[in-house]
């Protein structure tokens, strides 16, 4: 294995995003915020409590899985995208990295930036909902494991995508409706009968529940589903990734 | 360094490439010893880049065998890596950094650690020392594939392909270049070439191959290939226009130029007496002579003839197919 390679790519992947925090950092804190006051404000008058909890606080383990979600699979996404455009994916075709080292490299950059979006999202919710932490453990496990997953998405669909419109297809095809049908700013349980069936094949429904038991101590389902939930995803998509990585999937001619 | 007896470092059986129907690459077979500078020269669409791909991991090969010092890069494509470098022809840039950033990231890549001595020689070596801190967005075209040359270079690697690697490089630059490839060849670095300046390959290449619609034409060392094919051409030129030349210049295959100022003849690189013959003749004519001018053997020309009648080949070989 090529430690120092895998390394030197993680590294890259951190520096690049750190070298544009307007972009990267600063610009979801300001939407997550936008929701924080926009839903909290607006709909916490009318809900005053979800499952005994006060409504800003019950949004913000799903605005902290948000953050965390989109940010790990931009980072991805982009990044491996951009490299094809400029033609710089020539230097990691030729070097002597394999697909676990590419991985490593992409992904764990997306992880790093999507947990740091996700903390700078909570500090946020702090500020408007109060601190609250009840399970430490399962909140950095569902943290760490969501943002990996939608890395390995985000890698997946910069590896698709061949134009600057297709980037986005991922994102406002797929995650955006599952992300926002979710449970990031209701009780899936109060849906209706049907609606409620539909969600449960929406694996974020897990994710977010999962995180809102570790940092609220309520939840829909039992605390390991989530971290199981995730892990088959992490472990599918690395599958999947790994083996398109191996054939040159749209990077090799 | 260069010898017949060293083991290849590169060794090509049968590579084919299929896109559809289209062939690439036609079973090219190749070997090119350790220590060798080998240019490969074709035209536009002719395969080199293809064939260079295939060797390094950008393109997949249909069928055949690549060994990489003596390893199947079938079995294991990544460990003979780390000893290949590559200037890939089309230009790239990462915008978020600097060249000494770029080169310690092509260093890491390679498994090494960041070697400031190292990443100076080299900026020196491309004279990129003065812009070691500007963003690469800030390059211009020619230092941009400079920085290119640079990160192919900077983790010293046994084997380099250099894929048209002085274009849009000054004339004084590139003179500076073939130096600092003799130097890298001196020091045991094997170097494969492919290049549309064909005085680059006469300057710099041991051996020369010809490739063209995917196919090796030619293969041979470059003094024995400009010797076997080259042709060399005497111009005698006149300090009055003549109207015609004798008979005995035009039996020997002088001709005259159209405007009438020059005597030209042109004989194979192998003949030794041929411009002796021509020059006593035109003495002996009483022609006023004011000066004696003479081209040696191009690679122009051979590749211009190879072309041409591979080209042929492969098209009656089409018609025999059909």
């Amino acid at each position: 294995m090529n430690r120092l390679g895998m390394k030197t790519l993680l590294m890259k992947e951190i520096r690049r995003f750190v070298r544009i925090p307007g972009q990267t950092l600063l610009s979801p804190l300001i939407s997550t915020s936008l929701y924080f006051v926009v839903f909290g404000s607006a709909l916490s008058g009318r809900i005053s409590q979800v499952e005994g909890v006060p409504y800003l606080a019950f949004i913000v383990p799903g605005l902290v899985f948000l953050s965390v979600a989109n940010n790990a699979f931009i980072n991805a996404s982009s990044s491996i995208f951009s490299s094809k455009i400029q033609g710089t994916i020539v230097d990691l075709l030729v070097a002597p990295l394999g697909p676990f080292e590419l991985i490593v490299g992409f992904a764990g950059g997306a992880v790093v930036r999507g947990i740091l979006v996700g903390l700078l999202t909570w500090l946020v919710g702090i500020f408007f909902a109060g601190p609250s932490l009840q399970h430490a453990l399962l909140t950095l496990g569902v943290l760490v494991l969501g943002a990996y997953t939608f890395a390995l998405l985000g890698l997946l669909s910069g590896l698709w995508a061949e134009k600057f419109e297709q980037v986005n297809f991922f994102p406002t095809f797929v995650m955006l409706p599952l992300t926002f049908l979710g449970g990031v700013f209701y009780n899936v349980e109060q849906l209706p009968g049907i609606w409620r069936t539909v969600s449960l094949f929406n694996p974020v429904v897990y994710l977010v529940d999962g995180l809102r038991y570790g940092m609220l101590g309520v939840g829909m389902f039992q605390p390991w589903v989530a971290p199981t939930v995730l892990t088959a995803l992490a472990l599918v998509s690395t599958a999947i990734v790994h083996a398109l990585l191996a054939r040159g999937y749209k990077l090799t001619s | 360094m260069y010898g017949a007896m060293s083991p290849p470092v590169l060794s090509i059986e049968g590579l084919r490439k299929q896109y559809g129907n289209f062939t690439a690459l036609h079973d090219v077979s190749l070997e090119i010893p350790a220590g060798e500078i080998f240019a490969l020269l074709g035209p536009n669409g002719a395969g080199k880049s293809t064939l260079i791909g295939a060797i390094c991991g950008m393109v997949r090969k249909t069928a055949g065998k690549v060994r990489l010092f003596g390893i199947d890069i079938d079995e294991d494509p990544v460990t003979p890596r780390y000893r290949v470098g590559l200037v890939p022809q089309e230009i790239n840039f990462d915008p978020f950094f600097n060249p000494v950033e770029c080169l310690e990231i092509q260093q890491g890549y390679y498994g090494q650690k960041p070697d400031p001595e190292r990443i100076r020689e080299v900026l020196e070596a491309m004279q990129l020392t003065s812009k070691a801190n500007v963003v690469t967005r800030a390059l211009s075209g020619g230092m941009r594939r400079r920085l290119l040359i640079a990160k192919a270079l900077v983790h010293r690697p046994q084997l380099v392909f250099l894929d048209e690697p002085t274009a849009g490089v000054d004339v004084e630059l590139r003179r500076d270049l073939w130096s600092y490839i003799r130097r890298l060849r001196a020091e045991g670095t094997t170097v494969v070439l492919t290049t549309h300046y064909l005085e680059e390959a006469e300057e710099l290449a041991d051996r020369v191959g010809i490739i063209d619609g995917g196919r090796l034409l030619l293969l041979e060392e470059k003094a024995a290939l400009l010797e076997r094919l080259g042709k060399r051409q005497t111009a005698v030129h006149f300090t009055e226009p003549q109207q015609s030349l004798p008979e005995a210049l035009g039996e020997l295959g002088v001709v005259l130029s159209e405007d009438g100022n020059s005597a030209l003849y042109t004989e194979q690189a192998t003949s030794n007496h041929g411009s002796g013959r021509v020059l006593g003749a035109l003495y002996s004519a009483g022609l006023p002579i004011r000066d004696v001018e003479t081209q040696r053997p191009r690679l122009e020309e051979i590749l211009i003839e190879v072309l041409r009648s591979g080209g042929a080949a492969n098209a009656q070989k089409q018609e025999v197919q059909a």
